[in-house]
């Protein structure tokens, strides 16, 4: 074949091979991840999803009640106690080999070695947690952590301060834009889509507002604080109600 | 041709790097349910002479009843707006109000006029305007009105505040029968007017369901009979006198029928009349014990209760099949139905361990939840918007009226009066 006709012929096949991609890829992967707080009594199953970690394994397993990061300052009295999600710290299982906490190395891969079970991971994590607990965590978590953690805080709060109107029903939903500030001010809230109820969308714009401020987000790297949480979308969607 | 690889590469590149910045999503699948937090301003009285009731204590007094809403104390306010210009928000953000209720009085002569203006005070807006306007004398059905669309604005629910409530009271007469009146009043208890006394028992009003008639046992003549009446003309006709038992009326929602319990061939059974014709149509015939029937919503089955099975339980009959089943298992007592306007919980009274509470049943889930922890509970009834349910208890050895949210949350008595309070019936929504 001449060359003449062979290389276009790549070309082309190159481009639309590229399109091809470009139209299949599984966009969905990081729009539809959605982390859930399900009303399991002790364990918020929340994760957070990275494109830069899908190929890791389970980098940030689900967090116990024990953050480790503690809020520097609460703007209010702190909320009323939530129905499902009780505050009551899990204590660490115990763990006769706890996987030293890597100082230097800053990606959370290195802390659970692929091998490790997603339960294993957790103890470990929580029991590294407990053992440095009053030394400086901030320093030693990792990113990943810091993340999954603050996400479980975002929803805690935001449960704390949702009250749902007696017209509101198991399975609607509505999805909210929040736009954070990195002193973790809310500071725009946007109705994306209504449940079609008009009390029960003003219940969930009301229980961000409420909330105003996740101060504890100004722990986070400013990277990880941009990367993640100054634009969040939050889906209240009630699972706990009589019906 | 490199370039244009690189280039294409490169745009690659930039797309999927967008994609892997797509938004974090956080699920909120659980709240707490506390009450909302809301602010009720004295409303402005811009009329002449003294105010005749003070709305926004009766509009504060019936969100508070609800349980839905937390009114903020008056004594914590830090200021008294009464019009849009004056309402400073972060005032209110400061004491945690989520809404803020304001208005003004006013009064032509004859027909007061109440304005409204509701804010959402965590997003700065005017959420809702509006007024109501009547007679002086019926101010406070004008405050239970601001109530009712606040309710309904905040909650997604109509409120029911603007609605009456029927009840017997009993005094108990030293050395003569017990003096027997029946009561009607607002939602909250307030003006109390008798409809009708004797020194005969009265038992088991109800209402037609364009809240215009009532029905009610009397045993006037010596002996029970149902009686109609309508209340704005007092009128009363005697619908039933036969032997035996006449008992527990109930309007079908249409208003042409009306079920009844007969005992007239020797044994309790559910009976119909044609309110016009007056004709009678039976509809059980057992020999066990049927009584106190209830109209489902849609007006094409019964409830009932009957100890076919040994003890007293739920059964529907329906009226197209003519079939009975049964409609409780749980627990060995269930008595007196009464059904929600969407059909979906049934509240009644159930016996556990011995004592008599108010329980409701979830038609769908079937799921039976005891809403009382009082004592000797009886004669529920629901609210037109099914939110609370009204019933008779016994309080310091008197009966009195007590509700209860359907959601077993908030709980409330009724000022009583002196005697006994029995058999509440709540109204449907009144035209006004």
């Amino acid at each position: 074949m001449p060359r003449i006709i062979l290389r276009p012929a790549l070309v082309t096949l190159l481009i639309h091979g590229l399109l091809l991609y470009l139209l299949t890829a599984n966009w969905e992967t990081t729009e539809r991840e959605i982390i859930r707080a399900k009303p399991t009594p002790n364990v918020i199953n929340a994760r957070l999803v990275d494109i830069s970690e899908i190929s890791k394994p389970k980098a940030a397993p689900p967090k116990p009640k024990a953050v480790t990061v503690k809020p520097k300052s609460k703007p209010k009295a702190t909320p009323p106690k939530p129905k499902a999600v009780t505050p009551t710290p899990k204590p660490a299982p115990p763990k006769p080999n706890p996987i030293p906490k890597p100082k230097s190395k800053p990606t959370p891969a290195k802390l659970t070695p692929p091998q490790q079970s997603n339960r294993d991971a957790f103890a470990a994590i929580v029991h590294d947690e407990l053992a440095t607990a009053d030394a400086q965590q901030q320093a030693t978590v990792t990113a990943g952590e810091m993340s999954a953690s603050f996400v479980s805080l975002i929803q805690r709060t935001v449960v704390n301060y949702w009250s749902r109107p007696p017209s509101a029903r198991n399975g609607m939903e509505c999805e909210l834009s929040i736009q954070l500030i990195p002193t973790g001010e809310v500071v725009n809230v946007t109705l994306v889509r209504s449940s079609g109820n008009s009390a029960f969308d003003s219940s969930a714009i009301n229980a961000v507002q409420k909330a105003g401020a996740f101060p504890e987000l100004q722990n986070l790297p400013s990277r990880e604080f941009e990367k993640n949480f100054r634009r969040l979308t939050l889906i209240f969607k009630p699972e706990d109600l009589r019906y | 041709m490199k370039r244009l690889l690189t280039a294409l590469m490169s745009i690659t590149l930039a797309i999927s790097a967008a994609s892997a910045w797509a938004q974090l999503t956080i699920e909120i699948s659980q709240g707490a349910d506390n009450p909302t937090a809301i602010a009720v301003v004295p409303f402005a009285w811009q009329g002449v002479g003294v105010a005749p009731e003070e709305i926004a204590s009766i509009v504060d007094g019936d969100l508070a009843r609800s349980g839905q809403f937390a009114p903020i104390a008056r004594a914590d306010m830090l200021g008294n707006p009464t019009t849009e210009a004056e309402v400073f928000y972060r005032d209110w953000r400061s004491l945690s109000a989520e809404y803020l209720l304001i208005g003004r009085v006013s009064s032509e002569p004859n027909v007061l006029r109440v304005d409204y203006e509701l804010f959402d005070v965590l997003r700065q807006a005017k959420v809702l305007t509006g007024y109501e306007s009547g007679p002086a004398s019926d101010a406070r059905m004008l405050a239970h009105r601001v109530a009712d669309a606040v309710y309904e604005k905040l909650t997604g629910v109509p409120g029911a505040f603007a609605t009456k409530l029927l009840y017997i009271s009993v005094d108990r007469v030293p050395g003569s029968n017990d003096y027997s009146r029946l009561t009607m009043s607002d939602s909250d208890g307030a003006r109390p007017i008798v409809l009708f006394d004797t020194h005969e028992p009265l038992l088991t009003p109800t209402w037609s369901p364009d809240g215009k008639h009532i029905a009610y046992v009397s045993f006037e003549t010596g002996r029970p009979a149902i009686y109609r009446q309508e209340i704005a003309t007092g009128q009363r006709e005697q619908l039933t006198n036969f032997s035996g038992l006449n008992s527990s009326p109930a309007w079908s929602p249409d208003g042409k029928t009306m079920a009844m319990v007969l005992s007239k061939d020797g044994n309790a059974d559910i009976y119909l009349m044609d309110l016009a014709t007056k004709k009678l149509t039976q509809l059980t015939r057992h020999y066990a014990i049927d009584t106190e029937p209830a109209w489902m919503p849609d007006g094409r089955s019964l409830l009932f209760t009957s100890d076919r099975g040994g003890k007293p339980q739920i059964y529907r009959y329906d009226l197209s099949s003519g079939k009975t089943d049964r409609v409780t298992y749980e627990g060995t007592y269930n008595a007196r139905a009464r059904v929600s306007q969407d059909g979906r919980s049934v509240v009644m009274v159930h016996q556990a361990e011995g004592r008599f509470h108010i329980a409701v049943l979830d038609l769908v889930t079937n799921r039976m939840q005891i809403l009382t922890s009082t004592d000797l509970d009886e004669s529920p009834s629901i609210a037109p918007n099914g939110s609370m349910v009204l019933y008779a208890t016994k309080y310091q050895d008197r009966s009195i009226l007590a509700a209860v949210a359907v959601d077993g949350e908030a709980k409330f008595r009724l000022p009583a009066s002196k005697g006994d309070v029995r058999e509440p019936a709540w109204s449907p929504y009144l035209a006004r």
